[in-house]
């Protein structure tokens, strides 16, 4: 040991914001190039799904939800629903790709980023495509005059963070996985109950008791009452305390995120 | 100088030992090749000095430092060429060297003139806007040396670089590396092709098992490993063990029989008179010796 001398060169490692930084940057050079493609679906789904409501379904439904019409019930949950499923695809099939098919973790990691650094930089990037296809099915909204409150500004900050709790989760999810099928269970058992069960198409408080403490107590509810709160406006929430639903996305966001950037670091090692 | 010094470093996934109590050094602007088996440990190795996977056990210093605590300024330093072509295949050259070149936070003007210079210098110039999925094998492995050059490293890492080439394309990156090699370049290089080390490397060091085996110059090696000549031919036209020369030393691998002596001469008589129809006299190679001590038979 006694010969090593140090090397002859000042140290030169980028920090650590930097580090992060060119992994988001990264990605949204290699995704930019297919961005139509990728945005398409995210954009033309929900405004099916407007129309099928509004001029289908929204049609033989004469209740009032919350004080308003299905269609307009539904929008800030179809809002919502983009901004998870965008996160989810992209930290478990986008994830896998890059870990399995393209080895872009593999030349990252000969780099001066750790492995920590190259997941962050993944969360962060699924936070920004949350947030941007969010602002993208806002304006949508927008067009179909759903948008009531003006504190839809917001739309982009509760996308980023909705993206970021789901990215993390998925994240953790590709963590467990030894084979690309297996994110099929995640999808159909984890997310797909969880999204219309949620308060997507109907109030939870008209569910029975045992199932209504059940929806609260899971993610996705917080989610939807979130945006409803900045899309339909205070008067327009199905519980007294929808004020809280934000703080708990922070809360998802901040444990979620931690956990699936700990997660995949920990996979990387193995 | 020694850039690379490693005392008894082990690392294990699960139950298998990877990599066994290794120690080694490595001086400035030398070529080192670590030879193995598939499975020996040179890759595990390999990314344990590139600050990529953390030791289990032992000491390790790279360029001075250690190089899983602190990873980010060791792999500042170093240049790693990978077995697998982690290209990103929706971009072109140009834009590869550019998002590779951002992970070590390098752009501006001087680092523009350095991707123009070491495309130049892996002769890919023209070929800037190309896709990287349109490139040949060759290619792509001239691209990802460029791309190891970058940062300007104090070591280059490279493993099987040549894996998967044909002897042209395979002629031309030995050419590109002894170019470095002229500019003072220190190179780690793990490679299961003897023909590879023989050409290239200053000292080589055979793992097996996860375990240094042995190390020297590949003459050294040679020397002390087996006698100077060796005669090579069929076992179906062997005489038997038996019956070779008085001090020669017989191996077998496959259906091959291989009788090692330092006296040339006393083999080309003993061939006289056995009348072997098609025997290979020669120097004892670097593969002879590989084959002698990681032994026989195949290791899975």
């Amino acid at each position: 040991m006694s010969n090593a001398r140090p090397p002859t060169r000042p140290v030169r490692a980028p920090s650590v914001v930097k580090r992060v930084a060119s992994v988001w940057v990264r990605h949204w050079r290699v995704y930019s190039d297919t961005f139509v493609a990728n945005a398409t679906p995210a954009v033309l789904e929900p405004v099916f799904f407007l129309l099928a409501v509004g001029l289908g379904v929204g049609r033989f439904v004469d209740t009032e939800f919350a004080g308003l019409d299905f269609a307009s019930f539904m929008a800030p949950g179809v809002l919502a629903m983009t901004c998870v499923y965008t996160a989810s695809f992209e930290a478990t099939y986008g994830t896998w790709v890059r870990l399995r098919f393209q080895q872009t973790y593999e030349a990252m990691r000969a780099t001066p980023l750790t492995v920590r650094d190259i997941f962050a930089g993944e969360l962060l990037w699924c936070a920004t495509k949350g947030a941007l296809f969010g602002t993208i099915v806002g304006l949508v909204l927008l067009a179909f005059g759903k948008i009531v409150s003006p504190y839809a500004l917001l739309i982009p900050v509760f996308g980023f963070v909705t993206a970021m709790a789901f990215g993390g989760l998925a994240l953790t999810v590709t963590s467990l996985v030894k084979n690309m099928n297996h994110f099929q269970f995640y999808f159909t058992i984890g997310l797909t109950p969880l999204v219309f069960f949620s308060g997507l198409m109907f109030p939870v408080n008209t569910l029975p008791d045992a199932l209504q403490g059940l929806a609260y107590a899971l993610p996705m509810f917080h989610v939807i009452e979130s945006f409803r709160l900045i899309i339909s406006g205070t008067n327009h929430v199905t519980v007294s305390w929808a004020w809280a639903c934000p703080i708990v996305l922070v809360v998802l966001a901040s444990f979620f995120g931690w956990l699936g950037v700990h997660r995949m670091s920990g996979r990387m090692l193995k | 100088m020694t850039v690379i010094d490693l005392k008894n470093v082990t690392r294990k996934f699960g139950d298998l030992t990877a990599v066994r109590s290794v120690s080694l050094s490595m001086e400035k602007g030398i070529c080192y090749a670590l030879l193995g088996p598939n499975g020996a440990g040179k890759t595990t190795l390999s990314k344990m000095i590139g600050g990529v996977l953390p030791r289990h056990e032992g000491e390790m210093r790279v360029l001075g430092m250690d190089p899983w605590k602190m990873q980010s300024e060791v792999k500042a330093h170093l240049g790693v060429v990978m077995q697998s072509d982690a290209l990103d295949d929706e971009l072109n050259v140009l834009e590869n060297l550019r998002i590779y070149g951002l992970f070590f936070w390098l752009k501006g003007r001087a680092f523009r003139e350095r991707v123009a210079e070491l495309l130049e210098f892996v002769s890919l110039t023209g070929r800037e806007k190309m896709p990287t999925q349109a490139l040949s094998g060759g290619m792509k492995r001239r691209l990802l040396i460029a791309r190891a050059l970058l940062s300007d490293p104090e070591i280059l890492l490279l493993d099987e670089p040549t894996t998967g080439l044909d002897p042209q394309v395979r002629q031309v990156i030995w050419t590109t590396l002894r170019k470095l090699m002229e500019k003072g370049m220190t190179i780690l290089l793990t490679t299961h092709y003897m023909e590879e080390a023989s050409q290239l490397a200053d000292r080589v060091g055979i793992l097996d098992q996860g375990q240094l085996i042995t190390e020297g110059s590949p003459t050294e090696l040679i020397h002390r490993t087996l006698p100077s000549c060796v005669l090579e031919f069929d076992e179906r036209e062997s005489p038997g063990d038996a019956a070779v020369p008085d001090g020669s030393l017989v191996e077998h691998h496959g259906d091959r029989v291989y009788v090692f002596d330092d006296d040339e001469t006393a083999l080309r008589n003993w061939l006289g008179e056995h009348g072997i129809s098609a025997p290979h006299l020669r120097q004892t190679s670097l593969e002879d010796v590989f084959l002698k001590l990681t032994g026989r038979g195949l290791h899975e």
